[in-house]
């Protein structure tokens, strides 16, 4: 399907389903239509999970009835969702370090954007199969040549094949347990301290954001096939091990819509890279805390178009936890991650060294190996589900590498670093529609607090007042 | 690479069965009814349906009619107040009467709960009188004239013994401001103060 077609079935999509949905006083998400129960039963506040949303996602998303099922139409197994938004960057102008011109950072600053707009497959399939598979149009996608334009693609997606087992007497499940097929690494994870469903859970898609960040945290999202199997012991202790490859050939449904006919457009892997997630899991009272470490290790072909060369490791190794107590009216929930990510150029660095360039659009590191470190944390209050304020913070540092980052005026190699600070303020008239008001801060942008492109922006000028108003039906 | 891909396959297709669970048995409760429990409703009402989050009623030891009739109630959607819709509409919504019934069963054959005495004694002993005695120049009977005197409960009448306060208040609540229809409770609890709701969940939670 081309673009344009796919695109214009996304938005045709779109206005029936948003029809649908208005003509409908039931009309809520198809979870909540599955199952007969609200978001909140599964959401302090979308996409974040209550204890009983992990344990809808770990089994699969199996509760309530199929769309189809005792030879009965119970329900649509689909839902829309759709954001418009403003975006206020405080200096919108901004040097080309290449050419000297004066360009907007922002090319829509302090219009209102219709950003994008998801359709969801989601539901029971049997009790055993379910499915969370989403494709977006993205209305303000750039173009090679930098314009704006639409754009669909494969989102995220988790497919699961699940069981249950207790042995004779207990009174909870003891053991849950599934298979995972899906195409971002932790989207398919339950706490939302990892970085798929983490915060913030949307931001500004116009403005401009730090260019480094570890492969672990949206470098493989909608590229890769995750396929992978996990055990809940005691809703307590959580084992999972996944494996990553390229999605390509019988996988390439995933990544659809990504762009792979470009070098660099996409991730391509070695063979099938681990995942690991380990957490503990413990609730009391209204109280429900956890602690774990997840990790990937990856292969990756510096260039997309050719894998016929050898490969540069990614290593991740974090640890996160997250805090919730929910009650009604009141409920507070906190996560936080830290994740150390060692870069090997095993295949770029003697590369760039021999040449001077890369391989295909692949990296040009200056040295053999690097670190990248981001720590992120977020709390959050929420009153009656409906009015609720966040406060986040986010920090990137690492090697300082000339290839990969440039230089300052100095000549000295620059380093990823940087940091800020995410104030949010939500209000949720009815479940289905979030109003949001997020102000984005940075203490350091690209390696700098001052002057880091070496045009005199400096990080305070990327600050970012964003106006979202988000809706699902 | 063929090899990791079959071992794949393998594990998944080996992950991949149909729930099974065992749960103790229960004299007249099928093996779907006690999995129902299990599975599903012990995630919020927590093991043998005793909860840790106030905001989910303790199940143990309930009365099997009281139960019958509250989950047709959601079923039927005249319980309606706002964690009944949230919650309790979707699940009790794909229950048969007979599914229904044999849930009851389980649960008031369950050990009740132990009372937690939190909080101020002297908020309790005026909650335990309230409970016994009732408010006569007013024209509140005493609870246990219906709840029993361990607030055991009989029948439709609920047991309220160790139930979360906070839960118990919420139901008197809703019950004196009408949006949970119990017409004869309301006539009773109509004119209590909020001092007194409190008083009356932290009693019957400590028992």
């Amino acid at each position: 399907m081309s673009v344009d077609r796919a695109a214009m079935v996304a938005k045709v999509a779109t206005m029936v389903m948003l029809f649908m949905g208005i003509g409908n006083a039931d009309a809520v998400p198809a979870y909540a239509r599955q199952t007969g129960q609200e978001c909140v039963a599964c959401h302090v506040s979308f996409p974040e999970l209550t204890p009983y949303g992990r344990y809808f996602k770990l089994t699969g998303y199996t509760i309530g009835k199929a769309a189809f099922s005792d030879g009965k139409f119970h329900h649509v197994p689909l839902a829309v969702m759709a954001e418009a938004s403003i975006t206020h960057t405080q200096n919108n102008h901004a040097v080309d370090p290449d050419t000297g011109e004066r360009v907007s950072v922002n090319q829509r600053n302090n219009g209102l954007v219709f950003c994008c707009a998801s359709l969801f497959l989601a539901g029971k399939a049997t009790d055993w199969l379910g499915a969370f598979i989403q494709w977006s149009y993205d209305n303000l996608a750039t173009t090679a040549d930098g314009t704006l334009g639409g754009h669909s693609s494969s989102d995220n997606m988790d497919i699961r094949a699940v069981g249950q087992y207790s042995p004779p007497g207990a009174a909870e499940p003891e053991w849950i347990y599934g298979a995972t097929l899906h195409n971002n690494p932790t989207v398919q994870d339950v706490w939302n301290s990892t970085p798929a469903f983490s915060f913030p859970f949307t931001a500004s898609p116009l403005a401009s954001t730090p260019a480094a960040a570890t492969l672990i945290d949206g470098g493989l999202e909608e590229q890769v096939a995750g396929l992978g199997g996990y055990v809940f012991w005691k809703k307590s202790l959580y084992a999972e091990v996944s494996f990553y490859r390229t999605a390509d050939g019988a996988f390439s449904i995933l990544r659809q819509g990504q762009d792979f006919h470009t070098d660099g457009g996409v991730a391509a892997l070695k063979g099938y890279n681990p995942y690991w997630r380990l957490a503990y899991s413990h609730d009391w009272g209204p109280n429900s805390v956890m602690v774990g470490t997840y990790g990937l290790v990856a292969d990756r072909y510096p260039s997309n178009f050719d894998t016929s060369t050898p490969t540069d490791r990614f290593r991740d190794v974090a640890v996160d936890a997250q805090y919730q107590y929910i009650t009604d009216p009141h409920t507070f929930t906190a996560q936080a991650t830290y994740i150390d990510e060692k870069q090997s150029y095993n295949a770029s660095y003697p590369v760039t060294l021999a040449t001077g360039a890369g391989i295909g659009a692949g990296p040009t590191p200056a040295n053999a190996t690097d670190t990248l470190r981001t720590f992120k944390a977020k709390a959050t209050y929420y009153r009656d589900r409906k009015y609720g304020a966040s406060l986040g913070y986010f920090s990137t540092v690492g090697s300082a590498d000339a290839g990969l980052y440039g230089t300052d005026a100095d000549g000295n190699a620059r380093k990823p670093d940087s940091n800020g600070y995410i104030v949010e303020l939500d209000y949720l008239p009815i479940q289905y529609v979030r109003l949001m008001l997020q102000y984005t801060g940075y203490g350091k942008f690209d390696g700098a607090s001052k002057n880091y492109d070496g045009t005199g922006r400096n990080a305070h000028d990327n600050n970012t007042l964003f106006f979202d108003v988000w809706v699902a039906f | 690479m063929k090899r990791t891909e079959t071992m794949l396959i393998g594990f998944a297709v080996a992950c991949v069965f149909a729930a099974t669970a065992h749960a103790q048995e229960v004299p007249g409760v099928s093996k779907a009814a006690e999995d129902k429990t299990v599975n599903l409703c012990s995630t919020c009402h927590g093991p043998h349906g005793i909860s840790t989050s106030p905001e989910f009623p303790i199940l143990a030891a309930q009365q099997k009619e009281y139960l019958v009739n509250q989950l047709h109630a959601f079923r039927e959607r005249s319980r309606s107040e706002k964690d009944a819709h949230d919650f309790m509409w979707g699940i009790a919504g794909g229950l048969d009467d007979a599914m229904i019934s044999q849930i009851a069963i389980f649960y008031s054959a369950q050990p009740p709960a132990p009372g937690r005495a939190g909080g101020d004694p002297a908020q309790i002993a005026s909650g335990k009188k309230l409970f016994d005695q009732g408010s006569p120049d007013r024209g509140i009977p005493a609870c246990a004239s219906c709840h029993g005197d361990h607030a055991a409960g009989m029948g439709l009448f609920p047991r309220l013994a160790g139930q979360h306060a906070k839960y118990v208040a919420k139901q008197l609540n809703y019950i004196q401001s009408l949006v949970r229809a119990a017409p004869v409770m309301h006539g009773i609890v109509k004119d209590l103060a909020p001092a007194e709701i409190e008083a009356l969940a932290a009693y019957v939670q400590s028992l």
